[in-house]
């Protein structure tokens, strides 16, 4: 029985080809196609990830840990000391960064004028090879650990109030026992994110700094956990979450709980890129049903004459899928190599977007990396080709069906 | 025996608002072994006739025997079963498939009974070589010469050893000389190995060499003339 499938698939194989332009155009509609989806999924996979990335860094981390209900209630009082779980986190081989911070929303005033700030406490050493804020920052105007009175501005803040390196403003802020505290500050150095809401209201100051002036010394709002890859996320989370189970007092969030934001664009943007993947897929096979109903209906003379040498109706039900089936896999080959080509060059050489756009690009909160580039989703490309075969026989059904109801003496009356 | 009873069997085709009578009351048998023409003009109902006694059509009304079988009672399958088993055909043309060679079209009724590939090709082989196509297996239908298209097609009839091969005006488009040739073929082929020809034609000079002239006029018998051997001396 094998034997004869194969026989059938070797038939249908010469049978495409009889009439090789109109074959020919289908197939390179298919893989065309084919690889338009398999390119656009990878390089939307490859900015999700940038997304991802830039977004855990600048944001709660991969993991995060919190006082439960500090991320709803936003109330500085619910801080915690890392100092008890700090072993158990870094001892994990796939992390690779904590951050320990604390948030305080607060006033800023210069001689000029005031703005309302947030005022984050953070371990520079630690934050600077890792927060994308921090990036167009020189080392040189790094906060140094001896001189507490340092702090870092968002650059449209620094502007609104006329504030320069080594000129001096003050915070005012409500502490953790509700109490109105103000401190003198030293701009540091400024700092440009490309975010509007970042660069018009952050203030970067020492987590010790910012601990004493909240009323809260050696605790954090959030430690932001940092891994090597975004993949672990679900495994760390686990033993995480096992290891920290009996602690009272604090909460482990995976990104996708504590930037909800993020997630969501980033899921909407998914599904909807998948519905028009679809919809390219769907117009694909109605070019395949088209060729295979045109072909059938060429041929129902030679259809008629294969009936009345004895085969059964079903055998041509066999013919047409298995005409199918070789176009499918043949679309499917064709399409993944040029989709992996495109992907190929994607992946090493990226879409440079300063062509297009000269400011940097802001979406979901998040600022994009220049460079766009495409990652290797090859299990997605592996079950595209194999959705394309399936299509494809789908869509032989009804040529197929047509082809059985023929009956030899009409069919051979024909032409 | 006969192997092919027909008995009052009519065939009406509907065609438009009107009825066509192509056979009407026709009884007739045809015993193993013979070779005989269906002779009669144009819409005289060669054509039906071959297609109900090959089960490519039903009867309206009549039974119809084949080796002792009522071919009404048999389902579409078994009538295709039928046919694979026991029927060759050959057609007036166009008659091959046109991307297979002379090989593969041979083979091909081979291929639907799932015989092997092997045992396809040497039974192919044999009966091309006896039909004069030595040299030729490989060529595709268009790369043939009518006589040599209908060649295949009498080998593709006989490659499964059927018990009867009907031929539909085989020699319609071919010339005198090889319209004599098939014939002189076909008629050896049913002298060695037994097997029962019927085929239509209204070429005078076919009709000659047939052992049974069945003549039609518009649906009936109009007459049946055996000859003892049309073809000897
Ligand atoms: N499918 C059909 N529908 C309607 N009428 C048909 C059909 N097939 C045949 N007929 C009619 O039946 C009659 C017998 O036709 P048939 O084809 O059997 O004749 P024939 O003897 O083979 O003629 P020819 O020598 O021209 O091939 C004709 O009048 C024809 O018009
Ligand atoms: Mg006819």
């Amino acid at each position: 029985m094998a034997g004869l499938w194969w026989e059938l698939l070797v038939l249908a194989w010469k049978n495409l080809w009889r009439n090789r332009r109109r074959t020919l155009i289908t197939l390179a509609a298919m893989s065309l196609t084919l690889m338009l989806i398999q390119v656009l999924n990878n390089l939307s996979m490859g900015s999700y990830r940038q997304m991802i990335q830039s977004g855990v860094r600048a944001g709660s981390g991969h993991l995060t840990l919190n006082a439960p209900g500090y991320r709803e209630q936003q109330d500085i009082a619910l801080a915690f000391d890392v100092t008890p779980f700090w072993a158990c986190i870094e001892q994990q081989p796939e992390v690779q960064q904590a951050l320990p911070r604390l948030y305080l929303p607060g006033l800023a005033q210069s001689g000029y004028d005031s703005r309302g700030i947030l005022l984050q406490g953070i371990d520079m050493t630690r934050e600077a090879g890792s927060n994308p804020f921090l990036k167009s920052l020189s080392c040189d105007h790094w906060l140094r650990p001896d001189v507490p009175e340092d702090a870092l501005l968002g650059i449209q803040l620094a502007d609104q109030l006329h504030l320069k390196a080594g000129n001096k403003f003050v915070v005012t802020l409500q502490n953790s026992r509700n109490e109105l505290v103000s401190e003198l500050f030293r701009v540091r150095g400024v700092l440009q994110t490309g975010l509007q809401d970042v660069d018009q209201s952050l203030v970067l100051v020492s987590l010790e700094r910012a601990g004493l002036l909240a009323a809260l010394p050696g605790k954090i709002h959030e430690l932001a956990i940092l891994l090597q890859e975004q993949q672990q996320v679900g495994a760390v989370y686990q033993q995480l979450h096992e290891a920290l189970r009996d602690q009272p007092g604090i909460e482990l969030l995976t990104w996708q709980q504590a930037m909800p934001n993020l997630y969501h664009a980033i899921q909407l943007d998914y599904a909807s890129q998948n519905a028009i993947l679809l919809i390219m897929l769907v117009i694909v096979v109605i070019g395949i049903a088209n060729t295979l109903l045109m072909s059938v209906m060429e041929r129902s003379h030679e259809f008629g004459l294969i009936l009345a040498l004895g085969a059964r109706p079903f055998r041509l039900v066999e013919l047409v899928v298995a005409e199918a089936l070789v176009l499918g896999a043949l679309a499917a080959v064709c399409g993944a190599v040029l989709g992996g080509l495109g992907t190929w060059y994607l992946w090493a050489r990226g879409i440079d977007l300063r062509q297009f756009i000269s400011e940097e690009i802001e979406y979901g909160g998040i600022v994009f990396e220049p460079v766009l580039r495409a990652v290797w989703d090859v299990p997605w490309m592996a079950q595209s080709a194999l959705f394309l075969v399936v299509l494809s026989v789908m869509a032989s059904v009804y040529p197929a069906l047509r082809a059985a109801r023929l009956t030899p003496v009409a069919a051979m009356r024909r032409r | 025996m006969s192997g092919i009873e027909l008995q009052q069997v009519s065939k009406i085709y509907p065609s438009g608002h009107q009825q066509v009578q192509a056979l009407v009351d026709l009884t007739l048998s045809i015993d193993d072994g013979e070779f005989c023409v269906l002779a009669g003009p144009s819409g005289s109902g060669k054509t039906t006739l071959l297609n109900l006694i090959g089960c490519l059509d039903r009867a309206t009304s009549g039974t119809i025997r084949l080796f002792g079988q009522d071919v009404a009672t048999c389902s579409a399958r078994q009538l295709a079963d039928f046919r694979l088993q026991r029927i060759g055909f050959v057609f007036q043309s166009y008659n091959l498939i046109p991307v297979l060679s002379a090989e593969e079209n041979v083979a091909f009724p081979l291929m639907l009974r799932g015989v092997g590939r092997d045992e396809r090709r040497r039974r192919a082989l044999e009966l091309l070589t006896v039909l004069g196509l030595v040299g030729l297996e490989h060529r595709r239908p268009a790369d043939l010469s009518g006589g040599q298209q209908q060649r295949v097609a009498v080998a593709r009839a006989l490659v499964g050893e059927p018990s009867v091969v009907l031929a539909d005006e085989p020699t319609a488009n071919l010339d005198t000389g090889n319209s004599v040739e098939l014939l002189e073929m076909m008629h050896r082929l049913n002298r060695e190995r037994g097997t029962t020809f019927i085929f239509s034609s209204h070429d005078p000079l076919v009709i000659k060499q047939a052992e049974r002239v069945i003549e039609l006029q518009d649906g009936r018998l109009k007459a049946d003339n055996r000859r003892c051997s049309a073809h000897e001396t």
